[in-house]
């Protein structure tokens, strides 16, 4: 009884207190290449294992060639998504593949925006 | 009685000291004496320490006559002994009192010299710290007599606290001594029954509760939904990023969630892993070279490590047939 009359009080009282201030939360990509892009990085991530020590056996000159080819047949039969150079370092916000900066994961256009309205930590505008 | 008991305690030293002078009467200089000094000393301690000396004097001086020359010299000894420079009139008093009286002169003075350094101490220790006689003399309201214990206790405080070469006080001595007269003012005296004493009961054990039920942590939830109030500042802001994983803490602790308890000589000596593969040939020699890779490298755990030569044992392993072929 106590605690009914307390859950109810809680309630009453969260309506009338706004709830603490959200996050921006992401809950959408960008586009579709950006969600395909997020699929195989997942998939590498999960195969980096395998592939790394099928790649050792293929490359080397100590094992017997037929256990590397059967090893090239092994790594073939992997998904084609599970290897890391078909991941491309898009813009994390414009999702553009071309002129993104590693460092802040952005492309120049948003790079620029943002550091002009200095919101970009530490990033001034070059002057020499 | 104070007049009497400082007349006999500076008789002594007088009579002692003018009995080479055998001029006035011993009595007579007492009273001159008593007349010019101001003892301040308590009732009681100057009774019983009259008492004290005057069945001491009645037992032994009737042996000894007069030896007031070898007393003096005595006398001077025992004050130099003693280190502290009594009242040179309070000296001869107490001499003139031991003469005076038919005991061993030497005995009397010496006693009697004792309980002037005592009066002494007692004194200058109600001048420095008067506050626990006060305490004693304000709670009691009667005159008591000071036990001997109390008495003994301070004085070995003080000698205590006069000896110490390191120049540290020792305190229990002195703690005790106050907490026992604490303790006899507290605990003296009626109950006046104010304050009941909590009822210590054994409290019952806890609900054994199995599992908090899903109302329960729903109950919390709430709860804490509702007391979490937005931040009010940006410490506060990053107090909760905190609590939530988002702000690393600082300082920044680079091995935060790398918890490898392993020893080096596991990460490197990882000959015992290769149990599982044949002794010669291609394969060994490959695995070896596979160990000193990993041997080297410090960002794998040591059950990494350890999967990854269980997987080249597994791989190797179903290839069996194939390695045989060839």
């Amino acid at each position: 009884m106590a605690a009914a009359a307390l859950c109810w009080a809680l309630r009453a009282a969260r309506q009338v207190l706004p709830p603490p201030c959200p996050r921006q939360v992401r809950s959408y990509y960008v586009d579709w290449r950006m969600l395909r892009d997020v699929k195989r990085r997942k998939t590498a991530y999960e195969h980096a294992d395998e592939r790394l020590r099928i790649n050792a056996i293929r490359k080397n000159s100590i094992l017997p060639k037929e256990l590397q080819e059967v090893a090239d047949k092994e790594i073939a039969a992997l998904p084609r998504d599970s290897c890391p150079v078909r991941i491309r370092n898009r813009c994390v916000l414009t999702s553009r593949p071309r002129g993104v900066k590693r460092r802040w994961r952005l492309s120049r256009i948003v790079f620029r925006h943002f550091a002009d309205h200095a919101q970009m930590s530490g990033v001034q505008r070059a002057m020499w | 009685k104070d007049k009497s008991a400082a007349s006999k305690d500076s008789s002594p030293e007088e009579a002692s000291k003018r009995q080479e002078d055998g001029a006035e009467t011993p009595k007579q200089q007492l009273l001159d004496i008593i007349g010019n000094m101001k003892v301040e000393v308590s009732y009681r301690k100057k009774l019983q320490q009259l008492k004290a000396s005057e069945s001491k004097k009645q037992a032994l001086n009737r042996g000894e006559g007069p030896d007031s020359e070898g007393s003096l010299p005595q006398g001077t000894a025992e004050d130099t002994q003693r280190g502290k420079p009594l009242n040179p009139e309070l000296v001869k008093a107490a001499s003139a009192v031991a003469s005076s009286l038919p005991r061993n002169q030497k005995q009397t003075e010496s006693e009697l010299l004792a309980q002037l350094r005592r009066h002494e101490e007692t004194t200058d220790k109600q001048k420095k710290g008067g506050i626990i006689n006060l305490r004693n003399v304000i709670s009691e309201m009667t005159v008591k007599r000071q036990t001997p214990a109390q008495r003994n206790v301070r004085l070995s405080g003080r000698i205590s606290l006069q000896l110490d070469e390191d120049g540290q006080k020792i305190r229990p001595g002195r703690s005790s001594a106050q907490s026992v007269d604490s303790r006899r003012s507290l605990k003296v005296g009626k109950r006046l029954n104010i304050f009941t004493k909590a009822s210590t009961e054994p409290e019952h054990a806890l609900k054994t509760v199995s599992s908090p039920t899903i109302w329960d942590l729903e109950f919390a939830k709430e709860v804490a939904a509702v007391t979490a109030q937005p931040p009010r500042n940006g410490f506060e802001e990053m107090i909760q990023w905190t609590k939530e994983g988002i702000l690393w803490e600082f300082p920044i602790d680079n091995e935060v969630g790398m918890e490898d308890d392993a020893e080096f000589h596991e990460h490197i000596f990882l000959d015992k892993h290769l149990e599982g593969f044949p002794k010669e040939g291609p394969i060994r020699h490959f695995m070896e070279l596979v160990i000193c890779g990993l041997s080297k490298n410090p960002y794998l755990t040591v059950k990494q490590k350890v999967e990854h030569i269980e997987w080249f044992q597994k791989y190797f392993e179903e290839k069996k047939e194939l390695l045989q072929e060839i």
